[in-house]
């Protein structure tokens, strides 16, 4: 009798009560058959262990929100936000209760999150340790809410004891109120969104209130960004550092346009003893001696960087290679694969290297993680299609940008460019910062690609940038609609040869939908 | 062969919102018609006299890095850019740096900085941010076959007023402009341009780019009359897209 009435409060509770539900149900015409199927699934599957001593609000908002998961899967929105909503509505501690048996890595920043994140995640796989994570790029507090609840029974427990999560740096702060990480990863702070983020040192200030409100994390930070180190040195808290020896690698491109060159307690310009890529570098400050904090994972030389991957030695403070090595070569040196090309993918595995060595973890499994990963959500995915291939890679900040462009001077083929720019609110609603990217350099490969190709809501926008870049107005070309310009951009492409696409947030989920129904791409909640 | 000489303040700290994009398209029409371009990035600590220039551009930063350069601006430079502008210099000052030139900016919280005053305008610090595309219409720029409709995206919380000797840049048809009060956007003043923005402004709308080289040059040459046409096909796209979306 009491189960029965459970249930049917739960059921009133879905067709009269939660609107948002209601709403996804009537706009789909499989709703209500999707959602009275998922309830009974959902029952059935946990009918055994409705016991008596359950917090009976707990398991009504996990019902709900495991119900409301599968119906935005179902509902193919991938929309992975809102079932975290709903949960915090239904019971706002919901995430302090949930997340209380895991261990939870966190990692934040401007760029560099969701690779960093997928290379920890290698680093645990390599390991065989079991964990979940946010894997489709919802890295808001409702994302990372939702996240947890698909990982837990009905009673809030789950079998996997490690939560990988990465959160967005502007929504930090916030989730320092209801989840402490054991371990913090900050990849760097760059100009990104100033539209949503207000400025640079907001967003970077907002991190540093949400640390100090964290009790026994460990943090993992970028040495070489004085923005990054500077949390070290303003919370206090225990910290382990990495980045480039000042002798690892020559910067070849003059950096264009630092986000920090002067320094942040002082506004005394800073002096480099060395720059890696924007402001990335050996910074000190000559006024007040602000520095670059020694490192405990160094890359102490980059030996090769090529369009696929790059080939690094690093160190590991204290920790020595097996001897046995007797090529004569440093024994402190670790030598490593970073199965991504560019610098900065470089910067995300030492990233990763720091964390799985705070986790006690063996320096080995961690060298084969960064060699073998897969690459996360849309940063870099290959897909081959009649011997041709289209590259995606996201775009979202000028420094990202920058070093996507970088990674396409290593092209040495011919080859189709298309960028893809939108302005929703996810993508950044302004796009000025567009021409802070350095498309000028895009001459060197000019007579390599037949058409650059302009697209997404903004595409008459990025045509004017490339016009004014210096591309040949006679090469550029705005094309709107996206099956047209997948079809013609691989028309052009011959074989063996790449179509690269470059877009913005949305415009890539957009994108991604053409490309999954032509050619079979997966999707990306999976 | 004519030649402009550009100069960009403080490019390193005041260099916000793809305002360097003010810069390459001034760069780039007068390259495309065979007009030889000199950019001078002049910073803090550089010596700046303005009569070697034709054009000086001043554009937004942070707070932080406009904080940087205050002292510099006031005590330094202050005088040879008020006197530039009393001698009728092309300017071009975006956000922070339209601010700059003004009195002061009073914070919301009641404290007032002390600016250039360089032109008779003030600005008080707002809570709300006004941010989004923005487009106006500057009746200087209306010809025959130009609606004088200027497209960008404005982000600033300071609202700015304009004092007798100034008249605005533009009547906002859509966003915020100056105060959001008034629905006027920007300043001018002899051949000073200032508007909230960004975007960037000029390469979008290059008819306002045509008219700053226009000035520069009948400032430098007597003889010379007006810039030969370009093919402005991919700027009347951008600019007319954000219109209809805009306006409708």
């Amino acid at each position: 009798m009491y189960h029965f009435k459970f249930i049917v409060s739960i059921i009133k509770f879905i067709f009269w009560g939660n609107t948002s539900i209601i709403k996804i149900a009537v706009h789909n015409n499989k709703g209500c058959a999707i959602i009275l199927f998922n309830l009974i699934f959902i029952l059935i599957e946990n009918a055994y262990t409705l016991g008596e001593n359950m917090n009976l609000r707990l398991t009504f908002t996990i019902i709900v929100s495991k119900l409301a998961i599968k119906i935005c899967r179902l509902t193919r929105r991938g929309g992975t936000t809102l079932p975290g909503k709903i949960a915090r509505k239904l019971y706002p501690d919901i995430i302090n209760v949930i997340t209380g048996g895991f261990k939870t890595i966190m990692v934040t920043g401007t760029n560099g999150k969701t690779t960093t994140t997928r290379v920890i995640g290698q680093i645990l796989k390599e390991n065989d340790i079991d964990y979940i994570t946010n894997k489709s790029g919802a890295n808001l507090v409702g994302g990372v809410i939702t996240t947890f609840i698909d990982s837990v029974d009905i009673h809030g427990k789950s079998p996997i004891s490690t939560a990988l999560i990465e959160i967005d740096e502007a929504a930090f702060k916030v989730m320092c109120n209801f989840l402490e990480p054991d371990i913090l990863v900050v990849t760097n702070f760059f100009r990104d969104q100033l539209d949503r983020y207000g400025e640079l040192y907001t967003t970077l200030n907002g991190v540093k209130a949400g640390i100090s409100k964290l009790k026994n994390t460990k943090l993992v930070l970028n040495a070489d960004d004085s923005l990054c180190a500077s949390i070290g040195k303003d919370t206090g808290k225990e910290a382990v550092y990495y980045g480039f020896d000042s002798y690892a690698h020559t910067a070849v491109e003059e950096t264009l346009n630092s986000d920090a060159m002067f320094c942040i307690y002082c506004k005394t310009k800073y002096h480099y003893s060395n720059h890696v890529y924007g402001h990335l570098g050996g910074f000190k400050c000559p006024a007040c001696g602000y520095e670059k904090p020694s490192t405990d994972i160094t890359c102490i030389k980059v030996d090769e960087l090529t369009s696929s991957y790059s080939k690094i030695q690093f160190s590991i403070d204290g920790l020595t290679k097996d001897s046995s090595s007797e090529d004569g070569s440093d024994i402190s040196a670790f030598n490593a694969k970073v199965g991504l090309p560019g610098l900065y993918n470089v910067y995300n595995a030492l990233a990763a290297i720091a964390c799985g060595h705070l986790l006690n973890l063996p320096v080995e499994n961690s060298i084969n993680a960064v060699s073998s990963f897969e690459c996360g959500f849309g940063r870099m995915e290959t897909i081959v299609t009649e011997g041709k291939n289209i590259k995606l890679i996201l775009v979202k900040n000028p420094t990202g940008f920058n070093q996507v462009l970088s990674y396409l001077l290593t092209e040495t083929q011919n080859m189709q460019l298309a960028f893809l720019i939108n302005d929703k609110l996810a993508d950044g609603t302004d796009i000025s910062w567009l021409w802070d990217v350095d498309f000028e350099k895009l001459h060197e490969v000019q007579e390599r690609v037949d058409s650059f190709y302009t697209s997404g809501i903004r595409a008459e926008d990025m045509a004017v940038r490339l016009k004014y870049a210096g591309v040949y107005a006679n090469k550029i070309c705005v094309k709107k609609d996206y099956s047209q310009l997948i079809a013609e951009g691989l028309e052009k492409t011959p074989e063996g040869h790449s179509f690269y696409i470059l877009p913005t947030y949305t415009a890539m989920l957009d994108i991604r939908k053409v490309l999954k129904e032509k050619y079979g791409l997966k999707e990306f909640w999976k | 062969m004519y030649d402009i000489s550009i100069c960009h303040l403080y490019p390193d700290l005041l260099n916000l919102y793809g305002d360097r994009g003010n810069i390459i398209a001034l760069k780039k029409r007068c390259e495309w018609r065979g007009i030889n371009v000199n950019i001078d990035n002049i910073t803090l600590g550089d010596a700046f006299d303005s009569e070697r220039y034709d054009i000086i551009f001043l554009g937004g930063g942070q707070d932080y890095e406009q904080q940087i350069i205050q002292d510099d601006v006031l005590n330094i430079k202050g005088n040879e850019i008020k006197s530039a502008i009393e001698n009728n210099k092309v300017f071009l000052c975006i956000c922070g740096g339209y601010q700059l030139l003004g009195k002061y900016y009073k914070t919301w919280d009641g404290k007032e900085i002390e600016f250039l005053g360089a032109l008779d305008l003030w600005t008080i610090g707002g809570e709300k941010r006004m941010i989004g595309n923005v487009v106006f219409e500057c009746d200087f720029l209306k010809s025959d076959n130009f609606d004088g409709k200027i497209v960008g995206f404005e982000n600033h919380s300071g609202r700015t007023y304009l004092g007798p000797e100034l008249k605005p840049l533009g009547k906002v048809i859509k966003g915020y402009g100056n105060n959001g009060e008034d629905m006027y956007e920007g300043a001018i003043y002899k051949n000073v341009y200032c508007s909230y923005s960004h975007g960037s402004l000029l390469p979008k709308n290059p008819a306002l780019t045509d008219h700053l080289i226009t000035l520069a040059l009948k400032q430098k040459y007597k003889d010379f009359v007006s810039l030969q046409p370009l093919n402005d096909d991919f700027e009347e796209l951008a600019r007319n897209s954000m219109i209809k979306r805009v306006v409708g």
